[in-house]
């Protein structure tokens, strides 16, 4: 895996515009002045061990609490296997993930060129009336996502899925799990 | 990130240690490893998470799978799960199915 590190007239949005490598490859981008990183992995299973690692990383360099940083990790997880498996659904396709520390919050950003989806549509809250054996499950794993960050944004740009976690950077005690009773809008 | 689970099956009550990462590109392992137990006609399915440092909803659908296959009548306990863990079983309401033990 190469590291590169770029100077800050390219931070935004890093690792995500241009040329980048074919699919297959892993590329990381740094700008440690900047705070933000970024890196570009395949559209495979296979690559959540890449983003886990980007993810936590940048968690831990911003100082989370190691709740909020499972959290965020967490989060990270299951929107790249969304994207992998409801996105692309098997198609040859790269995922660009960047990332950045502010004063009071961590961020991380998906982009994929999947066909146009916003994953908070497919969220579905646990049905706890119901007997497990007999559950729909589909959509639990973007209700955790939802539920471990303090926001979730997502928009269509140029054609290209755009989602953004973000997690504020708190002193002291982790908070309590977000409601998500209500479903979101799309921005 | 490693993901290791082992499978063992006394007197018809079938233990599955996991160890490491479960999510979506492991899930198939613990999967296999639940089909086993089934196909060993456990009783009592007790999965032993002290070394489970991460799930995703993927290992929370194999969980479903486990009470699909075994059957309402098998006990099926998740023990020792890190906070971390055990909130994620919480949260997607699994523990009204799961015996959730703390040790």
């Amino acid at each position: 895996m190469a590291i590169d590190y770029e100077p800050a007239s390219a931070a935004a949005p890093a690792g995500v515009t241009g040329g980048g490598p074919p699919a297959g490859a892993v590329r990381v981008t740094c700008d440690r002045a900047e705070g933000r990183a970024g890196l570009r992995v395949p559209a495979a299973l296979g690559s959540l061990d890449e983003v886990a690692r980007f993810v936590l990383d940048l968690g831990g360099r911003a100082g989370l609490h190691p709740s909020g940083l499972y959290r965020l990790r967490l989060a990270a997880d299951e929107l790249a296997t969304n994207i992998v498996v409801h996105g692309y659904r098997g198609a040859p396709g790269v995922i660009a993930v960047d990332g950045g520390i502010d004063a009071d919050r961590v961020w991380v950003r998906f982009q994929d060129d999947a066909p146009a989806f916003d994953p908070r549509q497919g969220m579905r809250p646990p049905a706890l009336d119901q007997p497990l054996a007999e559950r729909e499950i589909g959509g639990l794993g973007v209700y955790l996502a939802y539920t471990a960050v303090d926001a979730f944004a997502y928009e269509l740009v140029s054609g290209r899925n755009v989602s953004t976690l973000v997690m504020l950077r708190r002193e002291g005690h982790p908070r309590a799990p977000r409601d998500a009773s209500n479903e979101p809008t799309a921005e | 990130m490693s993901f290791d689970v082992r499978l063992r099956v006394d007197e018809r009550v079938a233990t599955i240690e996991l160890r490491g990462e479960l999510d979506a590109a492991t899930a198939g392992r613990f999967h296999d490893t639940i089909d086993q137990a089934a196909a060993a006609g456990a009783i009592e399915l007790v999965i032993r998470a002290e070394q489970l440092a991460y799930l995703s909803s993927a290992g929370l659908r194999s969980l479903v799978f486990a009470r699909q296959k075994m059957g309402d009548d098998v006990r099926i306990a998740v023990v020792g799960a890190p906070e971390t863990v055990a909130r994620t079983i919480r949260l997607a309401g699994f523990d009204h199915s799961i015996d959730l033990i703390d040790v």
